[in-house]
């Protein structure tokens, strides 16, 4: 009991910075949601029950965003996983060189997300991008990478992966480090092959790991706004709008405070919802994983 | 290389290098069925290295592992049919007992009937039965040790290898436990290493002892062998405790008397000086100052030394060495 | 990479708003502290907030204004290049109450929202209506709302249209002659494209459009309705040509994903005959050594035969912030910045478009910069862009749908049709459900 006391008592400014500057917020944006505070109103908060939620069940732009959104967040987190998955797997081998190796694909983490994306804006570039310029002189002729939904799509989730995947390629590795080595040769000595461990052994024992960079990765490509916003600015023709985006839209340029609220908050659900089902999803797997027995 | 093949395990100049660093230098050793052999040796002498090599784990850098004449050395460790104790048990942390026990079977393809008869059999055998649903953090350190036992039990193995198996469990508990894994282990049909750098559980397990320094081979032989007729001053001191005295008698000689081996009475020849007593309860020993230096002496408990000891012993309890290489000299 | 500001829109995350007002409130207790320290020392310190190329611009005349001993100390901040995020971080500091700067420089296309917000002090006390008279038609519109004066010009830039003078003996009249002359010049190979533009989906986009649908005697905005008019026949066949330019391969697809900068890289290595874009562009390419260097054009905006083509106007002007401590000297400031000698080295210097009629007269300025008269001349035809507090929203939502049209996600009637919806929509949500107008000045 009284340990217990000790560490609410140690985790009590935590928990107030925690509520000033998350939970304040909140209120506020749920409080701003109910209101009608835009250019209009001279940007004072007049009530008006509730229209801007109906509003946002009307506004396809919402939703389409919101699918945008969540496809995006959903594929990059997918192949972040397997790619971060591979390249802990070839980072934890011993080899030389290992350190900085690990360094060096660290990096795309490193650098900032805006200048990140104005790299790959540039590479992309019709047509004097690198890109571009190599398959001219292999005798093609240039692409407009960011001028078609699909493949401006494309690279806005390739460019995630590229920046993030060393990120959770860390993770795993950490994950990969608290495996006693012996457990691996236990079972090679029953003849597994690599993949048998992988599957049988490595996978189950990184859940843990799995989960924290899913759910983490999750939250992160939810809101994702830097990349989009640098890279195609939503385009083309929105199709790469995100909900951050549109929520920054509706606050800073549309100067629609009471909308942007109900945009912001409505996010925040979407990703609550998101992150509670991936969380439970992960939990039933990873579970019915570590308790499989002899079938 | 010769193709003279006796049942069993054999182990022909088997070596490790990594880098520069020798690990393991020319090991010859072999292992009847149903011998169990404890390599024996301060850490960092090789006889781990060994145990990897004849799992297959580690490569050999030279030499040969053969096992009824079969040359396993390029062998896979899954091919060799090799069952291992870790010294750290490796149970899958996310596996009930039963889990473990199985997850081997599954890799090896048999059929979920034989994979669940072999698993209620040998959980039978080690009385695992009631603690077949729980994980191994939910497992005190003897239970976990007879899972990671079971565990290469099941799978009817052809050589069994433990590696400091009893290290991580209590002095008590090492003791009770010396028997059972004996009944376990020994006497079937398979050849059994025994890794340890406790000579105690050396002698309790082990038929013949291999005692290993710096990646060599000392000696080899039964515990009795060593113990009288060690083939260097380095086995000499390694096995017995006390340890044995290393006397500075004569130059170019070095005399190694074992302390039980030393007797008091007026009679003796060297002269001595008690420094201070060691009472152990079933004997005692006993610190002596003479003019070759101090010398170590085991008498029974009781009776209390004389006020003038003297040293005596019998000639053939001298062991004679080399002052500098440490090698054995004739008496 | 390029050289300039096509890749410059860093911004910051919603998220990042609240650790930015943070900022911005130690920026300016700091700036607070500053300010006592200046009365103690005499001059009046006023700020301005700039763009940071016109923040360079001016650099020169601000250091001699301020060693003249007016008693103000002029002080420019200079804002980052890319206009929209300017206007984000101009913003941010608004919203916070009481911003750090005294002056804003303001682009035409902010005016409307930002006097709704209830930012801006009127003008109209300090300057009567004979200042605007005293200056080109187009340098007039976009600074005065509700019959108050909210801006004074500083820079009268409009769009324009460049044209290779190696390649044609004259500029084309009309957007028919435009096309023809282009496919003439590709297809004798002469040139890889015809026309460069801005079709990505952002502000550019906008200014584009406004053009067009000029140029095909369509209106964005009805300023009588208060109504959008993007569904009328004249906005289809406007937007109709603009796709047609792509999908005749007079302009590239990648137009679609073109900035400014990124189509007049394009134009500066020689790789087309024309090239809209604002004045900035022609001293770009002239001082760069590139393969067009010395062959470039530059003419108004043209239209469709038979109608009056126009450049958006893109004009910035000085407003001043209510709450500013010192009113008096800030319009002083003002004055003076927006008066003939800064507007004169900006001519002479960066190629910035004069608003006063007089400088396009004088001799010294036409020989000094080469621009000056076609300027004044596309001047005369300016296009607003739609005067509404609004247009932040109905900008994105045209750039957005023109953008899809513009990709392969619908034809001119269709996505004409759309924007006219949402912009209707827009206008409606705006409005509240009590229909309650603009909280006006």
């Amino acid at each position: 009991m009284k340990s217990r006391t000790v560490a609410l008592v140690l985790m009590l400014p935590a928990l107030l910075l925690l509520a000033a500057v998350f939970v304040y917020p909140l209120l506020r944006y749920g409080w701003l949601s109910l209101h009608a505070s835009s250019v209009l109103t001279g940007l004072v908060p007049v009530p008006n029950g509730g229209a801007n939620w109906g509003r946002l069940l009307d506004d396809a732009r919402f939703w389409t965003d919101a699918g945008q959104t969540l496809r995006f967040a959903l594929c990059s987190v997918a192949l972040e996983l397997v790619g971060g998955l591979a390249l802990a797997l070839l980072l934890h081998r011993p080899l030389r060189g290992r350190g900085p190796l690990r360094a060096l694909t660290l990096l795309p983490w490193a650098l900032p997300t805006t200048v990140m994306a104005l790299g790959w804006r540039w590479i992309l570039n019709d047509p004097h991008g690198p890109l571009n310029a190599a398959i001219r002189s292999l005798g093609g002729s240039s692409y407009g990478f960011l001028s078609t939904p699909a493949t401006t799509w494309f690279f806005v989730v390739l460019a995630d992966v590229w920046k993030t995947m060393p990120f959770v390629a860390l993770l795993l590795l950490a994950g990969l480090q608290t495996i006693p080595l012996d457990l691996e040769e236990a079972l090679r000595l029953e003849g597994a092959s690599r993949l048998q461990i992988l599957r049988r052994l490595t996978l189950p024992l990184l859940v843990p790991y799995i989960s924290l960079a899913v759910l983490f990765r999750l939250a992160q490509a939810l809101g994702v706004f830097d990349l989009i916003q640098v890279l195609t600015g939503g385009g083309p023709a929105g199709s790469t709008e995100s909900l951050a985006l549109y929520a920054y839209l509706n606050a800073m340029r549309f100067l629609d405070f009471g909308y942007a609220s109900t945009v912001m908050l409505a996010t925040f659900l979407l990703l609550l919802v998101s992150l509670g089902g991936g969380w439970l999803l992960l939990r039933r797997h990873g579970l019915a994983r570590t308790t499989e027995r002899a079938a | 290389m010769s193709t003279s093949s006796a049942a069993g395990l054999e182990l022909r100049q088997l070596c490790r290098k990594v880098g520069d660093r020798r690990l393991l230098d020319g090991l010859d050793l072999q292992v009847a069925p149903g011998e169990c052999v404890a390599l024996l040796g301060p850490s960092g002498c090789g006889k781990s290295t060994t145990l990897r090599l004849v799992a297959g784990l580690d490569p050999a850098s030279g030499g040969q592992v053969l096992l009824d004449g079969v040359d396993l050395t390029g062998r896979s460790p899954g091919e060799r049919q090799v069952a291992m104790v870790f010294q750290s048990y490796a149970l899958y942390p996310h596996l009930s007992v039963e889990g473990n026990l199985d997850l081997g079977l599954k890799v090896r393809g048999l059929p979920p009937r034989e994979r669940q008869q072999r698993i209620d059999a040998t959980l039978e055998l080690l009385q695992l039965g009631e603690l077949r649903q729980r994980r191994p953090a939910q497992l005190s350190g003897g239970q976990r040790q007879r899972v990671a036992l079971a565990r290469a039990l099941l799978r009817h193995p052809r050589i069994v290898l433990l590696d400091e198996p009893m290290s991580n469990l209590d002095a008590q508990l090492r003791e009770d436990l010396r028997p059972e894994l004996r009944r376990l282990l020994c006497g079937r049909e398979q050849p059994v290493i025994y890794v340890t750098h406790d000579q105690q559980e050396a002698v309790g397990m082990a038929d013949r002892i291999a005692l290993l320094e710096a990646g060599r081979l000392q000696q080899v032989g039964s515990p009795r062998e060593l113990y009288t007729n060690p083939a260097n001053r380095f086995v000499a001191s390694f096995l017995g405790r006390p340890a044995i005295n290393l006397l500075a008698v004569e130059p170019g000689r070095q005399l190694g008397l074992r302390p039980e081996h030393i007797h008091l009475g007026g009679d003796g020849t060297v002269a001595a000086r008690l420094l201070r007593r060691e009472w152990w309860g079933h004997q005692q020993l006993l610190w002596l100052q003479t003019h070759w230096g101090a010398v170590r002496v085991l008498t029974g408990p009781e009776a209390p030394p004389p006020p003038e000891p003297r040293l005596s012993w019998q000639r053939q309890h001298e062991l004679w060495f080399d002052p500098d290489s440490g090698a054995r000299l004739p008496p | 990479m390029a050289a300039r500001p096509p890749f410059s829109s860093l911004r910051r995350q919603p998220a990042v708003v609240g650790l930015l007002a943070v900022l911005l409130l130690v920026l300016l207790s700091a700036s607070g502290q500053k300010a006592l320290q200046a009365v103690a020392a005499e001059p009046v310190p006023i700020r301005v907030l700039m763009p940071a190329p016109l923040a360079d611009a001016v650099a020169g005349p601000v250091a001699r204004f301020n060693a003249s001993g007016s008693g103000v100390a002029v002080e420019v901040i200079r804002g980052p290049l890319d206009t929209e995020t300017i206007s984000d971080l101009a913003i941010s500091s608004l919203l916070l109450g009481e911003a750090p700067f005294d002056l804003l420089l303001v682009d035409v296309s902010w005016l409307p929202k930002y006097v709704a917000a209830g930012w801006f002090l009127p003008l109209e006390r300090w300057f009567g209506p004979e200042v605007l008279a005293a200056m080109e038609p187009g340098a007039r519109l976009g600074n005065s709302l509700g019959n108050h004066l909210w801006r004074l010009p500083l820079t009268g830039d409009t769009g324009l249209l460049y044209w290779r003078t190696d390649l044609m003996p004259r500029p084309p009249r009309d957007t028919s002659e435009l096309v023809a002359i282009s496919r003439d010049l590709q297809r004798r190979g002469r040139v890889r494209w015809g026309y460069l533009w801005q079709g990505r989906q952002y502000e550019g986009l906008s200014c584009v459009m406004v053009e067009v649908l000029q140029g095909f005697g369509a209106r964005w905005w009805d300023a009588a309705t208060a109504r959008t008019q993007l569904d009328s026949p004249q906005a289809v066949a406007a937007a109709a040509w603009l796709d047609g330019l792509l999908r005749d391969g007079v302009s590239p697809r990648a137009v679609a994903n073109y900035a400014e900068n990124d189509a007049l890289q394009s134009f500066a290595a020689g790789e087309a005959a024309f090239l809209r874009n604002w004045p900035y562009a022609w001293r770009e390419i002239e001082k760069g050594e590139g393969p067009v260097q010395g062959k470039v054009g530059v003419t108004a905006m043209v239209g469709a035969p038979g109608e009056q083509g126009g450049g958006t106007l893109g004009t910035w002007g000085l407003s001043l912030i209510k709450g500013s401590p010192h009113p008096e000297e800030a319009v002083a400031v003002i004055r003076w910045l927006t008066g003939p000698v800064v507007q004169r080295q900006l001519a002479l210097e960066q190629g910035y478009a004069p608003t006063w009629s007089a400088l396009y007269d004088d001799q010294d300025l036409q020989s000094g910069a080469p621009l000056l008269a076609v300027q004044r001349q596309a001047l005369q035809h300016p296009q607003l862009r739609p005067p509404t507090p609004a247009y932040a929203q109905l900008s994105d939502l045209l750039a957005r749908q023109v953008n899809g049209m513009l990709t392969g996600q619908g034809g001119a009637e269709q996505t004409m049709a759309t924007a006219q919806r949402q912009s209707l929509q827009v206008l409606r949500s705006l409005a509240g459900p009590s229909g309650s107008g603009p909280a006006g000045p």
